[in-house]
């Protein structure tokens, strides 16, 4: 008897192939826009090639990206027979559209955003990494839902907020989203919230109550550092690095365990009901 | 260029096709968008050579071009490739190769001069067909 199969998408095989040499993928998700997602991405990915961990850095937003801004690289990827290769900066593989783009608009539908999405992580030779970090759009449309069903079973996420409600209220659709769809919450992190130069003040932070609310772990507080912000605009990596926003950032990170963290383990019990 | 890299993707996913529904690839058809700019030969002799020793060496290899179609979703107007890739630089071409997307980051529709592109058709390399013998 014959049977014929069509529509069938090769490419979910070769993502599936380059995942298995990846030991551990972070999305940094928030649904929220300009909260720092980005910037929190590429600093983690920079601290943890410091650490001595084989990292990657893939920025999935579509339309905005700025990872390799943040980064500073102008180079194009270069092609060899297992794929593309990601350009190295301060020790982390990095692959964003802002690569081929060039700072052009890319006003592309969300079939198109699926697309490019599955293509890149089908086409990226990663080789082997410790770590993929995942810089996500704002938004829970179609990126972050491809990322959810691509890369779900391997994946987990860093939910970032700002103590504002606003924040607090967007935030908490993307993390029932996320929970619903069964990838794992390894905590909240707060940025912005407090001033380098001033310090903190205050005691329970609205994140961290948010973080309650879900039973998930809440990693701490980030503070507004306009050096931080400087350096990104001077694309500076290693002056980012030494700011109080990147110290703090290493300081929970280290506290979290991140560094030791096996998506096998159990994380929380959920949604506290 | 990444030829090689699909190549071997389109074959260890036909093979991980048949390890799970069982039976021998009687055939299989792989279509090459006109997008991707690759040569239907290269193709079909890579596709060739790397079957050797598998289970589908004696399978029947189709490779096929597919003509691009883009509609503009702003003026509803449909579009070859050429007529879009025709007023870019040879590095703009290449990226569109490589990620059709960047048609609008880089071309304009010849008819409302806006770049609201969607690919309807040809739009990368893709199996079309697998049929097993179970
Ligand atoms: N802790 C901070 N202190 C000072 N500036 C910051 C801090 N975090 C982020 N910024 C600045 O805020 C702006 C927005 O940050 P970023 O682009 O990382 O946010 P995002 O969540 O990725 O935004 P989008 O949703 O558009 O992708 C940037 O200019 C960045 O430099
Ligand atoms: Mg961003
Ligand atoms: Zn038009």
């Amino acid at each position: 008897m014959y049977k014929s199969y069509t529509s069938l998408d090769f490419r979910e095989g070769m993502i599936k192939k380059r995942l298995e040499r990846i030991k551990k993928i972070i999305l940094i998700t928030s649904g929220k826009g300009g909260v720092g997602k980005s910037t929190v991405a590429a600093t983690m990915a920079a601290l943890t090639a410091k650490e001595g961990m084989s990292v990657g850095l893939l920025d999935t937003d579509v339309h905005g990206p700025s990872s390799a801004f943040i980064f500073g690289i102008r180079s194009l990827p270069k092609e060899d027979r297992h794929g593309l290769l990601p350009p190295i900066s301060n020790g982390v593989k990095v692959m964003s559209l802002d690569l081929f783009a060039t700072g052009k608009p890319i006003p592309v539908s969300g079939k198109g955003a699926r697309q490019i999405i599955k293509e890149l992580l089908a086409l990226t030779e990663w080789g082997n990494l410790d770590f993929l970090i995942v810089d996500t759009p704002p938004g829970t449309g179609d990126v972050l839902l491809t990322l959810i069903n691509v890369l779900g079973k391997k994946a987990f996420s860093i939910v970032v907020t700002l103590p504002t409600s606003l924040s607090i209220s967007v935030v908490r659709r993307t993390i029932e989203l996320l929970l619903t769809s069964q990838i794992p919450i390894f905590g909240v992190l707060e940025n912005m919230s407090y001033r380098a130069d001033v310090g903190k003040s205050h005691s329970q932070s609205r994140g961290e109550l948010l973080a309650l609310e879900f039973g998930v772990k809440f990693l701490g507080e980030l503070p507004i550092d306009y050096k931080a912000s400087e350096a990104i605009d001077a694309r500076d990596m290693p002056s980012l690095l030494k700011t109080d926003f990147a110290k703090t950032l290493l300081t929970l990170l280290e506290k979290s365990k991140l560094f030791n963290y096996n998506k096998t383990q159990k994380l929380n019990d959920g949604p506290i009901q | 260029m990444h030829e090689l890299t699909l190549v071997e993707g389109i074959i260890s996913y036909i093979l991980d096709i048949v390890h799970e529904k069982g039976g021998h690839v009687v055939s299989f058809k792989v279509v090459i968008g006109e997008f991707a700019q690759f040569d239907k030969n290269l193709i079909k002799d890579l596709l060739l050579e790397l079957v050797k020793g598998t289970e589908l060496e004696n399978s029947k290899v189709m490779v096929e071009i597919e003509k691009a179609v883009v509609t503009c979703l702003c003026c509803n107007s449909k579009w070859g490739m050429d007529e879009l890739l025709k007023p870019l630089n040879n590095d703009q071409r290449e990226m569109i190769h490589f990620l059709p997307e960047l048609l609008n980051s880089f071309s304009r529709c010849p008819n409302c001069g806006k770049s609201c592109f969607e690919i309807e058709k040809g739009r990368s390399v893709r199996v079309a067909e697998v049929k097993l013998n179970v």
